[in-house]
C-alpha cells in the first residue's frame, strides 16, 4: 500500500475521522457542534447535544420517527449529513409547542388520547404540524400523503387522522 | 437465454470456421477506429503521452501508479466477492453456456499470482493467455487491456504484488461442452482480441487520446455497454449503444441526443463520471455503482474531463423504444401529484401504486420527485423514471443502491424483501409514469423474473 500523504493527492475517499466545527440553527437558537460533516443529523441531536425527544427507528429513512423540521420541511434526520442542514433552520420535537400550528397538533394528541407506547409519535407530530402548516384544511388523501411514510407499530392510524383534524378546528 | 447441446456444437463450428477464415483475411476492429484519422504507434507520437498514470501520482513510484491504474482498469470490480478478501476472487460470472469465477490475483504463491513472472503477467493481460498456456476466457477483458502499455502492465503489477497473499481458492469453473476446450479461445481470439497496444491517433488532441486510452484500454467500459454477437464478441457495429447485464440495462452512452448523453453538458458527463450523479440527468445504481465506488471516483480532474471528451465523440446510435426524457419538475403537492395519477396498464396499479409511493417512497423523493436529504434522490430528467421498460427502476427498488461520495455513502434501501411483486410493478408504472415520460407497463411476473438476475 501507499504512504498516506502520496495517496492523498487524488484519493477522494472520504476521511470519516476529520470533525469540523458547524454552526447549527436548532429551535432558533445558534449552537456549535465539532463532528465529522457526514454524521447523520439525527446523531448529533441526541448523542452530541443530549436532545433525545427524536428518536431513531430504521436508520433509513422508512419509518419517520426521527423526523424533525428544515426550513418547514419534514426531513428523515436519520439520514441527513449534518453539514446539509448548515445555514437552515432545524426544528424538533422539543420546540415544535411554540409554533400555533405544532401547539394544536399537541393539544388534539393529548384531547383524542393517541398515544400507546409513544415511541412513534414525536415523528407523527413533527409530520403532523409540517402538514398542517402547508395545507391548514386536509383532506384524508392529504393526510394520507403526507402521514403515511410514518410507521406506528402499535397502530393508532384512526386516532392520528382524528387528532389531524380536530387541530384543524378552532378551539 | 439456454441453448442445446446442438446449438453450441454449430456455434463451435462456426467459430473454427470463421476464425481460420478471419485469420487470413480480417483484423479485429480497433474500438478507436470509429474516430478515423491516423492511428500511430505510441513511440511516434507527438503530443503528451495518453498512456500511464497521470502526473498527480507520477512521481509518487511504481506501486501508487500500479494503484491508480489498478482502480481505473477496475480490477477489484471482478475479483473481489461482496464479502470475501479484496481481490482474492471466486465471484461468478453466470453466462449461457456455463458458470466462470474470477481468480485469486493477490499474490499467494499457491492459490494466487505469487509466482508468475513479468512476461507471464503481461501475456494474460494482451493476449489472454495464463501461466502454462492456458487460454483464459474473455470475461477477464484482456481484449481491452491489450491496448496498455507494457509499463502500465507492469506497475498494476507490482501493486498486485505490494498486496498481503490471501490463501483462497476460487471454485472451479463449470463450462458446458464445447465452452470447456479452452484451446478455441484461439479463434475467439482471432475474431475479437486486437492483440495489439494502444496507438493514439494524431488527428486528435492529446487529451481525446487520453481519454480513449483510458475508456479503452482501463475502463473497458464497452465490455458492459456495448452489446455483443452470438460468440459473445462485442459488436463493434453497435459500440456503446447499450445492453444488459446482470438484470439491469447498461444504458446507451453514445453521443446520441435521445437514447445516449449527446444532450448531456460537459459538467454533467463529467459530475457523473466522477461523483455518480449529474444533476437533470441521473443516479447510478446497480453495477454503474460498482464502478464508481471502485474506480471511477479515484481517478484526477483531468482524466474524467478527457474521458468526457472522448465519449461525446463516439458516433450516435439510436434504440428505437427510447423516449425523449421528460425534464421538467411535476407539481409540487401530493394533491396535485394525485389529481394526475398516471394509468398502469390494470385498473388496480393507480391505486396501489400511490399507496406504495406515499409509504415508501415519498418521504425521500418527495412527491416533486425533488429528493428531500439529498441531489442523489432527485428524479427529475433521470434515465431510469424515463425508461418505458421499467427495468433498472424494478431493480434498483429491489436491490436498492449504495453510492461511495465525499459526503458520505448516499443509499437507497433495498425493498425487495418487504414488497410483493405486484406492489412493486405497481409503484415501478406509478413513479414511471409520474415523472418519467410515459409508465412502464412491469407486471408482476417481469418482476418475479428480474429477482432471479444477479
Amino acid at each position: 500500500m501507499i504512504a498516506r500523504d502520496e495517496a492523498s493527492v487524488w484519493r477522494r475517499q472520504p476521511d470519516g475521522e476529520e470533525t469540523d466545527m458547524l454552526t447549527l440553527n436548532i429551535n432558533g437558537k445558534d449552537c456549535e457542534v465539532n463532528v465529522p460533516e457526514d454524521m447523520p443529523l439525527l446523531w448529533v441531536l441526541r448523542d452530541v447535544l443530549g436532545m433525545t425527544g427524536t428518536k431513531f427507528g430504521c436508520g433509513i429513512a422508512q419509518c419517520g420517527v426521527c423526523t424533525v423540521h428544515v426550513d418547514g420541511q419534514p426531513i428523515r434526520s436519520c439520514i441527513m449529513p449534518v453539514v446539509a442542514v448548515r445555514g437552515k433552520k432545524i426544528m424538533t420535537i422539543e420546540a415544535v409547542g411554540q409554533t400555533p400550528t405544532g401547539a394544536n397538533v399537541q393539544k388534539a394528541w393529548l384531547d383524542l388520547e393517541v398515544v400507546q407506547c409513544g415511541y412513534c409519535q414525536s415523528g407523527q407530530i413533527m409530520c403532523a404540524a409540517a402538514l398542517l402548516a402547508a395545507t391548514p384544511h386536509p383532506n384524508d388523501a392529504d393526510i394520507d400523503a403526507a402521514m403515511a411514510g410514518t410507521i406506528c407499530r402499535c397502530g393508532t392510524y384512526t386516532r392520528i387522522r382524528a387528532a389531524i383534524k380536530r387541530a384543524t378546528q378552532p378551539s | 437465454m439456454k441453448r442445446s447441446g446442438y446449438t453450441n456444437l454449430f456455434v463451435l463450428l462456426m467459430a473454427i470456421i470463421i476464425g481460420d477464415v478471419n485469420g487470413c483475411i480480417f483484423h479485429p476492429h480497433g474500438p478507436m477506429d470509429f474516430a478515423g484519422g491516423t492511428q500511430v504507434v505510441l513511440a511516434d507520437y507527438q503530443g503528451s503521452d495518453p498512456t500511464g498514470a497521470p502526473p498527480e501520482v507520477a512521481g509518487a513510484g511504481l506501486v501508487a501508479r500500479g494503484e491508480y491504474l489498478a482502480r481505473a482498469a477496475d480490477c477489484i470490480g471482478c475479483h473481489t466477492t461482496p464479502l470475501g478478501k479484496q481481490f482474492a476472487g471466486g465471484l461468478a460470472f453466470k453466462l449461457p453456456v456455463g458458470t466462470l469465477y474470477s481468480t485469486n490475483i493477490t499474490p499467494d504463491k499457491e492459490t494466487g499470482i505469487g509466482e508468475w513472472t513479468d512476461n507471464e503477467f503481461v501475456t494474460a493481460m494482451h493476449d489472454g493467455v495464463g501461466r502454462n498456456g492456458t487460454r483464459l476466457y474473455p470475461a477477464f477483458p484482456y481484449s481491452a487491456y491489450t491496448l496498455l502499455t507494457r509499463n502500465d502492465v507492469l506497475a498494476i503489477k507490482a501493486y498486485l504484488f505490494s498486496l498481503k497473499p490471501v490463501h483462497a481458492m476460487p471454485p472451479e469453473n463449470d463450462m458446458s461442452f464445447p465452452f470447456n476446450q479452452r484451446y478455441l479461445m484461439r479463434f475467439w481470439n482471432a475474431l475479437y482480441n486486437p492483440a495489439q497496444r494502444y496507438q493514439p491517433n494524431i488527428d486528435r488532441a492529446p487529451t481525446w487520446n487520453r481519454g480513449a486510452y483510458l475508456t479503452e484500454a482501463l475502463g473497458h467500459c464497452g465490455e458492459c455497454h456495448t452489446p455483443r454477437t452470438l460468440l459473445q464478441g462485442l459488436d463493434a457495429n453497435k459500440k456503446f449503444e447499450g445492453a444488459m447485464i446482470e438484470g439491469w440495462k447498461a444504458y446507451n452512452m453514445t453521443s446520441d441526443q435521445r437514447s445516449g448523453i449527446g444532450n448531456w453538458s460537459d459538467e454533467q458527463l463529467e459530475n457523473y463520471l466522477s461523483t455518480g450523479h449529474a444533476e437533470g440527468r441521473s443516479t447510478a445504481a446497480g453495477p454503474m455503482s460498482l464502478v464508481l465506488n471502485n474506480s471511477l471516483r479515484f481517478l484526477t480532474k483531468d482524466d474524467i474531463r478527457a474521458m468526457a471528451e472522448y465519449l461525446k465523440t463516439v458516433p450516435p446510435l439510436h434504440n428505437q423504444a427510447d423516449l425523449a426524457v421528460a425534464q421538467k419538475r411535476v407539481s409540487a403537492t401530493p394533491s396535485e401529484a394525485r389529481a394526475r395519477s398516471p394509468r398502469g396498464p390494470s385498473p388496480n396499479d393507480e391505486d396501489l401504486g400511490l399507496r406504495v409511493f406515499e409509504g415508501a417512497c415519498a418521504s425521500c423523493h418527495d412527491w416533486d420527485g425533488s429528493g428531500v436529504h439529498s441531489p442523489y434522490a432527485d428524479l427529475t430528467g433521470n434515465r431510469t423514471v424515463n425508461d418505458p421498460s421499467g427495468v433498472n427502476m424494478t431493480q434498483v427498488i429491489l436491490q436498492g443502491a449504495s453510492l461511495q461520495t465525499r459526503q458520505g455513502e448516499m443509499f437507497m434501501p433495498a425493498f425487495g424483501t418487504g414488497y410483493s411483486n405486484t406492489e412493486i410493478s405497481a409503484v415501478v408504472n406509478y413513479v414511471t409514469g409520474l415523472f418519467g415520460v410515459s409508465p412502464s407497463t412491469m407486471t408482476p411476473d417481469q418482476v418475479a423474473e428480474q429477482r432471479k438476475k444477479k
